[in-house]
This record gives C-alpha cells, structure tokens and sequence, in this order.
C-alpha cells in the first residue's frame, strides 16, 4: 500500500479534483453491440487500455483535445489532470485501494457459525437422549484404572502417559 | 519535483469517495458477528451439557474398582 502511494505521488497519474468529475465514461445500459467492441478495462496488469475511459466528448472536452495537440506547456494542471480522466477512470492509487470487505465477510462468517451453534443448542434439547451412565464421574474413574492396570497403549497412548511409580499423570 | 510530490499529496488527501456498506456496517458486522459466536459456542462448550468426550489424561483421578 505504501508503495502505491508512492507510485501515485511521483508517477505521471494523479487524482483528479472537483473539475474532472463531470466527465464520465460509460453510464447506465451496456448495449449489445458494444461487447464486439474493445473495452476499456481498470487493471493493474493493463496499463493503457485499449480505449480511453471517456467515448463521447463535450464540446469542451473536445476544444481540450485540440488544445493537447499543441505544446503541453500550455496547458494547465487542472486540464492535465481532465485529460488523464478522460482517458483513464481510476488511477493505480485508487485501483490498488483497499476496501473494509473483510470485516463484513468475516462478520458473517462468525455469525452463520453462531447460528450452528444455536441448531446444536437445539438438538440437545430436543433430540438427544441422556448421557450414558458410564460417562459420570465414578465410572470414568474405575475405567481408567482399569485400562491403567492392564496396562492399556502402553507405547504412546494411556498408559505412556501415567507414571506408575509415583501415581500420578505425567507432567 | 519534491514540490510536485508535495501538491499531489495534498490534492489526494482532498478526494473524498462515497462509502460502501462495508465502510458504512464493517465494524458493526465484524463485532457483532465475534459477539454472537462468542456467546453461542461459550455457552455450548461449557453450559449446555453436551459430552464432548474429553481425554482422561490429566482430568480423570483413577479409582479402584475391584470389589
């Protein structure tokens, strides 16, 4: 991102004011005859595309075209500026730019997990059963023993990882 | 040309584009979707009394069980 702003300061585009907001290219229907046509097209892989932004030129766009024929020492900044926005419509700075989409991607990621958390809320309630005995806490207890003493996967499972000398777990 | 640099800067920090939904309800989205999760799967993890089938290793005190 850094280095786009700085592309965009010392690079030949820069971003337009008030003045150029009045000259838009393409506005509202596509007709159907226009996809035989090139396009215009804001990539950053395209940097002139194969026509300018802007198709129908006022009749001030047009005398400012006349005017860019001639040396452009003549020309002002401000008309600088309204020619690159009639042959380009978003500059690298502003094609590069980064948006907020990820947080409302993200946002609604989380929330539709939420709402899988609310369907097994849901099937706990209605649909499973009670918890087998042999899960409460004596059970569970006597079992482990027993899997302990018979020495139950000793190698890397349970029983590797109860110290039988001092009676406890491993730490 | 370090004046050009400067004008530029200064003519970009003036452009002001028209904020999309993401920019509008981003953070409302974002926090209010960690907030909903969060809420949720605490209380289906811990409250809920779902048997998750915890490892005994380390949980479980083992007990005699010969009679």
């Amino acid at each position: 991102m850094l280095a786009s702003r700085a592309f965009s300061l010392v690079g030949r585009r820069s971003i337009c004011t008030s003045l150029c907001l009045r000259a838009h290219g393409h506005a509202g229907v596509v007709k159907a005859e226009d996809f035989t046509l090139p396009a215009y097209v804001d990539r950053r892989d395209v940097p002139l595309p194969e026509v300018a932004f802007v198709r129908d030129l006022s009749a001030q766009q047009k005398a400012l075209k006349e005017k860019e024929k001639a040396s452009w020492t003549a020309l002002s900044i401000d008309e600088k500026v309204e020619l690159y926005r009639m042959k380009f419509n978003e500059t690298y700075a502003e094609m590069n730019k980064g948006t907020n989409e990820w947080k409302t991607v993200l946002g609604g990621v989380l929330f539709f997990l939420g709402l899988t958390g609310i369907i097994l809320i849901w099937q706990k309630h209605f649909m499973y059963g009670p918890i087998p005995h042999t899960f409460s806490e004596e059970w569970l207890s006597a079992q482990t023993k027993r899997m302990l003493d018979m020495r139950v996967n000793p190698v890397e499972g349970i029983s590797s990882q109860w110290d039988f000398d001092k009676n406890e777990w491993k730490k | 040309l370090a004046r050009g640099i400067q004008h530029t800067a200064v003519r970009q920090a003036h452009r002001k584009y028209e904020p999309n939904f993401h920019d509008k309800y981003g953070n409302l989205v974002l926090l209010g979707g960690t907030a909903i999760f969060t809420t949720v799967w605490g209380y289906v993890l811990t409250q809920l009394g779902i048997e998750w089938g915890l490892s005994p290793v380390g949980r479980i005190t083992p007990r005699e069980w010969r009679e």
